[in-house]
């Protein structure tokens, strides 16, 4: 005999989310996207205001709420601000061991945030404690550009 | 009759992972309920309805709050500032009271998550798709990511997020709306597995469900009932990327901007000049050890650049207050309520009601509110004396 009581049983239902988007990335972000692309160039814009050269480039200072001024590049070396290595794997994320930071690139103002690669993530303290230490890496751009923010990555740079 | 405006009731299910015997309706009824019976009043003395949902995405309902807390024939209104949800929610009840349009109002929060499989994608979501996305970002690599820089900026270690940790998994056990809470050792937090370094899963809030209701009224209704009264009550917010906060003038990405503000503000409004001695309990909206290590100083309880040395004399026993009597939002972190639990509590503490994990006499409670990856911060101010 079953144990199971039709009065009682708790039913769950299965659902799923599965909808497609197309997201509008605005004149300011494209012309980033098609500067790394095409050019191989990091850029930001700088705030007429507070002068802060903002990257990755947006259309507007979020400080300010004034129109950005002139685009500028950056340089594809930078310091490390903040990182976390990714050491678990979750449903529908990629796959670990992922080391992500935000860098300041040299004459920027404010942070991006990308892989870094190159570095044995074996032993998160060994690779965390390498990094409060040697905490400059380098842009590297990848050989087939899509024009997306995915076009290049970070590695630590010798020091 | 003054202007000020009390909390009157609080109504709580239990928080647990899942609760495949409620619908979100019946989860909302259960803590409405009971809120309605501690302030003892019935559905017709609410004069608004004000629901807090966050990211639907996390129960895959769209709008479930009106399927479960919008009232026939009461104004509604929705709230949402992520994790702050539950206190923005609050705030816009005491000014929809202040503008005179209501008596008395109920607040609901609902999180519904235990419906989700895939919560960390859904969370990833939250992030800008056009530069941040792509890298993982979730609830959980945000504060991994100001773990790091708390360690390399003041020197903060491992052992401080795990006995933080400890501590809120301890005082959980004497809350008994936290369902399975544990003692877990600073040794067993550290052993637990890695989420995102620094931050082990015992340091990171679980998956939790439940709701929240808050009865709030104005002064001329409250009558004799047990009261908590709101002394203050500030919110502030941040820009959303988080690499332009990385390095600013007025606080850098770990300095919590928003909650440094809204703390002076809440403080200024309860006269409270030194919160250290001024207040009895704090309840902190912080779903990992490493966030609340951040809201020390931006509560005004210690410097910055002596943020870790607070944290170990708190640990050791040699600081006096009271963190997190209910186990906080680490030990159970209903993502869209979490932050109007803590003002619950808050109340609770503040009325003496609180329990086997009332901390004796509570003349001032503080309840803070963190949302959006430390873009929204709260705080509330809950007192016996009518402000």
């Amino acid at each position: 005999m079953t144990a199971s009581d039709p009065a009682t049983d708790l039913l769950v239902l299965p659902g799923n989310w599965n909808f497609d988007y197309r997201y509008f990335a605005g004149a300011t972000a494209s012309r980033f996207f098609a500067e790394l692309r095409d050019h191989q160039r990091i850029m930001g814009r700088r705030c007429p205001g507070c002068r802060r050269l903002v990257v990755p480039a947006r259309s507007y200072c979020d400080d300010c709420f004034e129109p950005m001024g002139e685009w500028e590049q950056v340089g594809t070396e930078g310091t490390i601000d903040a990182f976390t290595i990714i050491a678990t794997a979750f449903p529908g994320l990629p796959e670990p061991p992922l080391l992500i930071a935000f860098v300041t690139l040299d004459g920027a103002d404010s942070a991006i945030l990308n892989f870094v690669q190159g570095l044995d993530l074996a032993d998160y303290d060994a690779a965390s404690t390498y990094l409060f230490k040697h905490d400059r890496v380098r842009v590297v751009f990848k050989d087939r550009r899509a024009g997306r923010i995915t076009d290049f990555h970070f590695e630590c740079l010798e020091q | 009759m003054t202007g000020a405006i009390g909390v009157v009731g609080v109504g709580q299910t239990p928080y647990r992972r899942q609760n495949p015997d409620k619908s979100a309706a019946e989860l909302v009824y259960d803590a409405v309920r009971a809120a309605l019976h501690d302030a003892d009043i019935e559905m017709d003395a609410v004069g608004a309805v004000i629901g807090g949902v966050a990211p639907d995405a996390l129960a895959g309902i769209n709008d479930i709050d009106r399927m479960s807390i919008a009232r026939p024939g009461r104004p509604y209104l929705r709230v949402n500032t992520g994790g702050a949800t539950g206190a923005s929610a609050l705030q816009a009840a005491l000014t929809w009271i202040r503008a005179g349009r209501a008596d008395t109002v109920l607040v609901v929060a609902l999180e519904r998550m235990g419906q989700a499989t895939t919560a960390q994608a859904i969370f990833n979501t939250i992030f800008d798709p056009i530069y941040e996305k792509d890298f993982v970002l979730t609830t959980i690599t945000m504060a991994g990511i100001r773990g790091s820089m708390l360690m390399k900026r003041h020197g903060f270690g491992e052992r401080h997020w795990a006995r933080i940790a400890s501590r809120n998994f301890t005082h959980a056990v004497d809350n008994p709306l936290v369902v399975g809470a544990r003692v877990r050792t600073p040794e067993q937090v550290l052993a637990s597995p890695m989420l995102a370094w620094p931050i082990h899963q015992y340091e990171a809030c679980p998956i939790s469900e439940g709701a929240c209701a808050v009865v709030v009224s104005r002064d001329g209704v409250v009558g004799t009932r047990s009261v908590a009264w709101v002394q203050g009550m500030a919110g502030s917010s941040d820009s959303y990327s988080m690499g332009e906060r990385v390095n600013r003038r007025e606080g850098s990405l770990i300095e919590m901007v928003p909650l440094k503000r809204a703390a002076a503000a809440a403080y200024r409004q309860a006269g409270i000049t030194d919160p250290g001695t001024q207040v009895d309990v704090f309840e902190l909206q912080a779903p990992f050890s490493i966030i609340e290590a951040m809201a020390y100083p931006a509560l005004g309880l210690c410097d910055v650049a002596e943020s870790r040395a607070f944290v170990d004399r708190l640990l050791d026993g040699e600081v006096g207050l009271e963190m997190n009597p209910s186990g906080g939002a680490q030990a159970a972190n209903p993502v869209s309520a979490t932050a109007l639990i803590r003002i619950a509590e808050s109340a609770l503490q503040v009325r003496g009601v609180a329990g086997a994990r009332q901390r004796g006499e509570v003349r001032r409670a503080v309840a803070t509110g963190q949302g959006g990856a430390t873009q929204f911060s709260s705080v509330c101010v809950l007192g016996r004396d009518r402000p």
